[in-house]
């Protein structure tokens, strides 16, 4: 036998042992029995050892747009306006967090006036400033972040983007750090911007903070915790803020004292470990393999929350056949909502609402029982799609249908095309790399048909969604209405609703309705919202130091040792 | 030590019983390939790997008829939301948290009979299917390669000075690169636009694309040795002859190089099969090479890794398939080889 050959048998044969190794690999920890709930006595004090499968993308606020970074990263820096961390429903709705008060607004939604609160200093020990909001906003601009786009709307950014001198300035913002205050000028009117003032992106870092990169050496910020060691790829720490100022019960300080995170890049490692009490959480769910052992032997430290996000299924109405209101319909009414949830590993719930819960316009009647294609858990009208689209002529057209090599999503993508097959098209499965996936299907030259989509709210305010099927969205590169959805009622409702600066229960409502008649008309398949998994340590104490917050997930400043 | 003829005893002597041996014995000059058709069937061992890799082609040629008489279903359909009768009991082919049904073997009459991946697919007839793949990979990357080998290696060998010079540059270009690296590389960049010449275009997701990747990356491994032999059977005297008479290059070298080629390049293309499928596994492993949900050896390991713990049999089942094919085809490449030309060195070494 050759060379290679013998080396190639050593090496399959190794790999064999391995599997088999690894196959049989013992896992004899013993779980509790047991629910969640909450309410009792939090301990203070101690460490925690948590993971996560990947490095953030950064730890800087100015750059950081991913869970990773975000999750731990949102108790590092307060933004002028932020959330509460209560555990109740009020924890979407807007409060003030360095600023004194919520904005006073100009009757023409153009102009916001907030007052920094007195008296706060950083992690280091350096006074907050009003002018630190103006170098936060700077940084997100110059250093051409993932957020910028938030922020273009200020009179002044475009400008200073075009610029490309970091120490510009922004017209549009007016601060005074005798008086704290900030003014905010618009050049038109945002109905969101309240709830983009509460982005870490927003959040004030000192004046003298560089204009580059600082993973390495994150900025100093005002939160129950700050960054005290990063190093890329192997590890971060938090510890807490002994500069914490008091900002009300509603923004309470932390309970561990020192959160280190490590980066490991198996899960299957991470559960392990999380089982044995070597890590006390790990970001990423259990993998599907040892999942249903989690949650059968671990269920008293296991939980699964509905997220505010929404899985859907876009149809490129600029092109045939999802031109035709009836092939959409037909699909909506055959796509096998249960099905596809399976693939998730449970975690994903089956809904008909684009608006996912959490933000208002949310429609539970009409995410569940009043679904207008079929209650999303039950099978779906196969046979009503068949004829349908037998009716349009449309049997036996052939689509592709896009997704990409994300897991779970190169399976759901599969399993739309064999769904769109049983519907009598002939579909093809056009798998794509994730790193260039949205980009891909969002330029018109692509002429993507059908495909994958989903979305996670930056912020819970129905705007953050309804962006994604608005006309006047639309444009040929980047376009993230891959459905090309231009239904003229839907972009008049999306650009009156925006002149609104205030999210009253009125507006709400109205877009509800927009939400309503987006799914009732069958533009796009949305087909479920998005569960996360939190997964803790028998150490912790999960019965009464837990907060999913329904903005920023898990709240690791709600932690605490038993 | 020599050692004298033994001629049996037939009461002939002297020419008549040499004569009459020769003709009992039917030694007639037999050519090189008969003779080495001879040396294979003595060599039991290559035979049976050899049979064995011809039982693999047959079974992954019969695929379709595994999934239309045994298994009802295709390498694509997914059974998300059925169930199946399993000796009487109703069982849902992928349960409510996505953990998909194991191997039932004849318990569903033959369906399932490896169990279901999480689209609910069935299993052995993705293995059979993607078996089909990574062969087709395998022998269309191996006539690639041998076809460019040859070109490049007769060019470089026959004509020397600046053919040689850049064709071996080429060549040394592709060499400085690991296999592995360098299939990935193209793998990745290719997956994304595909691949665009002139009128023709291939599509990222294509097959093709992986057998021109595998094909191209192997091919230095082959022709600098197929150089080498160009350059020492050029100097022979029947290429000699063969000039003095008149003939051109091109006729010399396939006509008279090509032909002396023709054992070791039968070797090397038993051998460069059994590579490009082990290539095409890990670059379908890596992301890089059959993309999904199209079915390889490859991109089942991939898609068993996650369920390693719970289900082995989905990473080590199209495993050994693909260590089966490579080690059939190892063995009977080497047999072949022992039996052409038992001096040559012909291995694939990277």
């Amino acid at each position: 036998m050759g060379k290679l050959s013998r080396r190639t048998l050593a090496l399959f044969l190794a790999v064999l042992c391995m599997a088999v190794v690894a196959a049989c690999g013992d896992d004899d920890d013993d779980g509790g029995g047991g629910g969640g709930g909450g309410g009792g006595e939090a301990k203070t004090g101690g460490s925690i050892t948590i993971s996560q499968t990947s490095q953030p993308d950064f730890l800087d606020p100015a750059l950081m747009y991913t869970v990773n970074a975000i999750e731990p990263s949102w108790l590092v820096y307060t933004p002028l306006l932020t959330y509460p961390r209560t555990g109740t429903d009020r924890d979407s709705e807007l409060i003030p967090g360095l600023a004194e008060e919520m904005p006073t607004i100009s009757q023409d939604a153009l102009t916001y006036e907030l007052t920094l609160r007195k008296g706060m200093k950083y992690s280091d020990g350096s006074p907050v400033k009003a002018s630190d909001f103006e170098h936060s906003i700077k940084r997100v601009l110059n250093m051409e972040s993932g957020g910028s786009a938030f922020f273009l709307g200020i009179e002044g950014a475009q400008d200073y983007v075009d610029a490309g001198k970091p120490e510009g300035d922004i017209s549009g913002i007016e601060t005074n750090d005798q008086s704290g205050k900030i003014t905010i000028n618009l050049t038109e009117p945002d109905g969101s911007f309240s709830h983009v003032l509460s982005m870490w992106f927003a959040a004030p870092v000192p004046s003298d903070t560089p204009f580059r990169n600082m993973t390495e050496t994150p900025p100093p910020g005002v939160g129950p915790y700050m960054f005290t060691e990063s190093v890329p790829n192997r590890q971060f720490v938090m510890e807490k803020n002994p500069n914490f100022p008091d900002l009300g019960e509603d923004i309470p300080p932390g309970n561990v004292d020192k959160i280190t995170t490590l980066i490991i890049k198996n899960a299957q490692r991470q559960a392990q470990d999380v089982i044995s009490g070597e890590l006390d959480y790990m970001q990423d769910p259990p993998p599907a393999d040892i999942k249903p052992e989690v949650k059968a032997e671990y269920s008293d430290r296991y939980e699964e929350v509905t997220t505010a996000s929404t899985y859907y299924i876009f149809m490129n109405q600029r092109v045939p056949p999802f031109d035709k209101p009836e092939v959409r319909e037909a699909v909506n009414y055959g796509i096998d909502k249960p099905a596809l949830a399976r693939l998730f590993a449970g975690e994903l719930a089956p809904g008909c609402s684009f608006l996912p819960p959490g933000v208002p316009g949310f429609d539970e009647a009409m995410d569940i029982e009043e679904c207008p294609w079929g209650n999303p858990n039950e099978p779906p009208d196969l046979e009503r799609a068949r004829q349908m689209i037998e009716e349009a002529g449309e049997a036996g057209t052939q689509l592709t249908v896009y997704g990409n090599n994300d897991d779970p999503t190169d399976k759901v993508t599969a399993a739309i095309a064999d769904q769109l097959n049983k519907m009598g098209f002939e579909a093809e499965p056009k798998i794509l790399d994730g790193g260039v996936y949205f980009q891909t299907i969002g330029s018109a030259k692509e002429r993507a048909q059908i495909g994958f989509a989903n979305w996670f709210q930056d912020f819970p305010h129905p705007k953050n969604f309804m962006f994604l099927v608005d006309g006047a969205s639309i444009q040929p590169t980047l376009n993230q209405n891959f459905g090309n959805v231009d239904d003229p009622e839907i972009t008049k409702g999306i650009a009156e609703l925006n002149q609104e600066p205030e999210l009253t229960d009125e507006v709400a409502e109205r877009w509800r309705e927009l939400n309503v008649q987006l799914v009732e008309e069958a533009h796009i398949v949305p087909y479920g919202h998005r569960k996360l998994a939190t997964f803790l340590s028998e150490r912790m104490d999960f019965e009464n130091c837990r907060r999913f917050h329904p903005v920023y997930n898990n709240d690791y400043s709600s932690w605490c040792l038993k | 030590m020599a050692t004298e003829p033994v001629i049996e005893q037939t009461g002939l002597q002297g020419p008549a019983a040499w004569e009459e041996q020769a003709e009992r014995e039917q030694v007639h000059g037999l050519g090189p390939w008969r003779l080495g058709l001879r040396r294979l069937r003595r060599n039991k061992v290559a035979l049976a790997f050899g049979f064995l890799f011809v039982l693999l082609v047959a079974a992954c040629l019969a695929a379709p008829l595994w999934a239309d008489h045994v298994a009802k279903t295709g390498p694509d359909t997914n059974h998300l939301s059925d169930t199946i009768q399993v000796d009487g009991e109703t069982k849902n082919v992928v349960e409510l948290d996505g953990v998909p049904i194991g191997p039932q073997y004849f318990k569903a009459d033959g369906r399932f009979f490896l169990g279901a991946d999480r689209n609910g697919r069935d299993i052995m007839v993705r293995l059979l299917y993607g078996g089909r793949n990574s062969l087709l990979i395998g022998v269309s990357a191996a006539l690639i390669t041998t076809i460019l080998s040859i070109v490049l290696g007769l060019l470089a060998g026959y004509f020397r000075g600046g053919a040689d010079i850049v064709i071996r540059a080429l060549l040394d270009i592709i060499w400085s690169f690991p296999v592995i690296i360098l299939g990935v590389a193209l793998g990745v960049a290719l997956a994304l636009g595909g691949l665009s010449i002139g009128p023709i275009t291939i599509e990222g997701d294509s097959l093709l694309i992986t057998i021109g990747i595998i094909g191209l990356v192997y091919t230095p491994y082959m022709s600098r040795p197929i150089r080498g032999q160009v350059l020492a059977l050029r100097e022979k005297e029947f290429v000699e002859s063969a000039r003095a008479q008149g003939a051109g290059p091109v006729r010399i070298m396939f006509t008279e190089v090509l032909p002396n080629l023709a054992s070791t390049l039968l070797v090397f293309f038993t051998l460069l099969i059994a590579n490009a499928v082990l290539l095409e596994a890990a670059l379908s492993f890596l992301g890089a090479g059959v993309r999904p949900p199209t079915p390889s050896w490859g991109t089942m390991i991939d898609e068993g890794v996650d369920r390693i713990a719970t289900a082995p049999h989905l990473t080590i089942v199209p495993g050994l398939m693909l260590v089966l094919t490579v080690l059939s085809l190892n063995v009977f490449g080497d047999g072949v080889r022992d039996a052409l030309d038992p001096r040559a060195k012909v291995r694939i070494e990277h």
